[in-house]
């Protein structure tokens, strides 16, 4: 089908493995957000705390600048599970700010002119089909959750030395794992609203929406019924719970706020996340069809 | 031995509790299949059930020899998809829309884009190639799904409603691209469509589906090739041995009121000798109207009767 000779012509040449042809999507997705100035300067906003973390880093290795404080050198900074637990938090809570920007163009872009027949008449599923979009909330997440924590994490052992690393090594599981966990919920569930919502300004309204609403309808269930279980309601406190127990909290004051250990059990919170997990896969499997289905 | 291109095997299709298609069995052997069908008949569901947007409820339906279930990712890297609605993703611009389409397909970068460019020129877009879809013209946007449909040179093209929405000009020229992309290469064509000129045109064979159930099959070629002339005529003053000596000449006639008279006229016979027929008889012919069996009588044809167990008529 070369141009100059305008005719049609098979394709023979070589095509790219199936496996790895979800990418694609990512790729493209990576593609669009990268082209919009907005999301570069969101992008690297939410990247400033961990400035604020490494120097707290380097605060509390550095005897000389310790010194240079008004208080002299201290025993005040440590860098400890407490530390990341912290740090887990506040960069989950931008992880979820940069979600709401991204997440809802992901996949109402392709519904809104039909363009998802076009995919799903092609070799690819409907699965590759979301997972070629989810992993663009994942690889974008990663590197404002787990990846910054990492490194920072990298340069404590790496100043503290005298043994910190493989007293804290075990900070590295946690890490990851909370950080999986907030990254596939909140992926999601932008996903399912994606699918669902075809404006993006309505979109983030509803993601706002599904964290924020139940969690007051959960505090009104408490104070009506004088009960902590409405709490389940609140993803971010199942999460700050999950992550809690993973570092090894001894007292859970100053993370979760009023809430104790056995007002709500981990394994509660656990169900919470998985639920909403499964709903926002019920929506997607419904909304993710080359077709609607006629009723009647 | 070569695979039929579409094989119906007792298909029957249900969505949302109700049957869309009824036990649909035939074979389609030509390269370019046509199908027709009044609003509702089940076009569509057909396509999207060949596709694997669908599964039967019952029997099957095989493509080039590949069950559309079973088969069904293997089947969708041989086709090519033009759906009937707007199917485009509107801030891209037209090359990137088709480049990525043809990357999805499993074509490398580099050939999608350098396939996504000749489609784009092929079709006639190559100026607009650059501007976001969204802002295409409907014909346009008809002309940057076939370049999407393509792109990646699949075996099969299914085009679904292709002219919908098209000035005639426009549809003319789509008509042609359609036929020029059967001609140059070994493709199947699958056309979707109500206008029955669009069928006439690009295709070998005709399914005509009504309610659900397979109204006709209709190879177009044998049906071209066998086809009967008619002449509708008004006469004065025509007698028994006009239409005598016309049945002489192995024409077959039929005499109404008012000295109108259809004949069936074969091969063998030209006007001309109806003409001469009548010089010699003096008969006036007041008015004659001379026609051929055309899809369009197949088509009426096929929704007025009842179809046979096996879909056939």
């Amino acid at each position: 089908m070369a141009v100059y000779k305008r005719r049609y012509a098979s394709y023979l040449g070589s095509v790219t493995p199936e496996r790895s042809r979800f990418l694609v999507l990512t790729r493209y997705a990576f593609t669009e957000l990268f082209a919009s100035r907005f999301f570069v300067i969101l992008l690297i906003l939410s990247l400033v705390p961990c400035l604020f973390f490494a120097c707290y880093i380097f605060l509390a290795n550095s005897k000389t600048v310790q010194m240079l404080l008004p208080m002299g050198p201290t025993n005040l900074f440590s860098v400890d599970a407490r530390y990341f637990t912290i740090m887990m938090i506040v960069q989950t809570q931008v992880a979820f700010l940069l979600n709401c920007w991204v997440g809802p163009v992901l996949i109402a872009g392709d519904l809104t002119n039909g363009a998802l027949p076009l995919f799903l008449s092609r070799p690819f599923s409907r699965s590759e089909y979301v997972l070629g979009k989810l992993s663009v909330l994942a690889l974008l997440l990663s590197g404002v959750t787990w990846i910054p924590c990492l490194f920072l994490f990298g340069l404590q052992a790496g100043l503290a030395r005298n043994g910190w690393l493989w007293s804290h090594v075990w900070m590295v599981v946690p890490i990851v794992v909370c950080s999986a966990i907030w990254i596939l919920m909140l992926s999601l569930l932008s996903l399912a609203v994606s699918a669902w919502v075809k404006l993006r300004i309505v979109a983030t309204g509803v993601i706002f929406i599904a964290f924020f609403v139940p969690a007051g309808l959960g505090e009104m269930f408490n104070s009506i019924m004088g009960t902590y279980w409405g709490r389940l309601l609140n993803f971010s406190d199942m999460f700050r719970l999950i992550l809690a127990q993973a570092f090894r909290e001894q007292s859970a004051s100053g993370i979760l706020g009023p809430i104790t250990w056995n007002q709500i059990p981990v394994p509660a919170a656990w169900g919470v996340l998985i639920l909403l997990c499964l709903l926002s896969l019920v929506v997607l499997n419904a909304r993710l069809r080359a077709r609607e289905a006629v009723r009647g | 031995m070569m695979n039929p291109t579409i094989e119906l095997n007792g298909l029957e299709v249900q969505l949302g509790g109700r049957t869309i298609l009824h036990g649909l069995t035939g074979v389609l052997k030509s390269r370019a299949i046509g199908l027709l069908g009044p609003n509702g008949a089940g076009k569509s569901t057909l396509i999207n059930t060949l596709l694997g947007f669908h599964a039967p409820s019952k029997g099957s339906v095989r493509v080039l020899g590949l069950d559309s279930h079973a088969n069904g990712k293997e089947l969708r890297s041989l086709v090519g998809y033009m759906p009937e609605n707007d199917a485009f993703i509107s801030k891209m611009s037209g090359v990137r829309f088709v480049r990525y389409m043809a990357e999805v397909s499993g074509l490398p970068p580099e050939q999608a884009m350098e396939r996504a460019h000749e489609a784009f020129v092929y079709v006639g877009l190559g100026e607009a190639r650059y501007r976001p879809v969204g802002t295409y013209s409907l014909g346009m946007k008809q002309l940057a799904k076939l370049a999407q449909a393509i792109a990646h040179g699949p075996k099969v093209l299914i085009l679904d409603e292709p002219t919908n929405g098209m000035d005639p000009p426009a549809r003319k020229r789509l008509i042609e691209l359609i036929r020029e992309i059967r001609e140059a290469s070994d493709i199947c064509l699958l056309l979707s469509s109500h206008l029955l000129r669009d069928v006439e045109e690009t295709c070998d064979e005709v399914l005509i589906l009504r309610n659900g159930k397979i109204a006709s099959i209709c190879d177009l070629v044998e049906e071209r090739r066998a086809n009967r002339k008619f002449l509708e005529l008004e006469t004065i003053g025509a007698e028994a041995t006009f239409t005598s000596t016309l049945e002489g000449l192995g024409c077959e006639c039929a005499v109404f009121t008012n000295g109108r008279i259809k004949v069936v006229m074969p091969d063998s016979v030209e006007i001309k000798e109806v003409f001469k027929v009548a010089a010699d008889r003096g008969v006036q012919i007041r008015r004659m109207n001379h026609r051929r069996d055309s899809l369009e009588d197949i088509f009426l044809n096929a929704m007025e009767q009842t179809g046979a167990p096996d879909g056939r008529i």
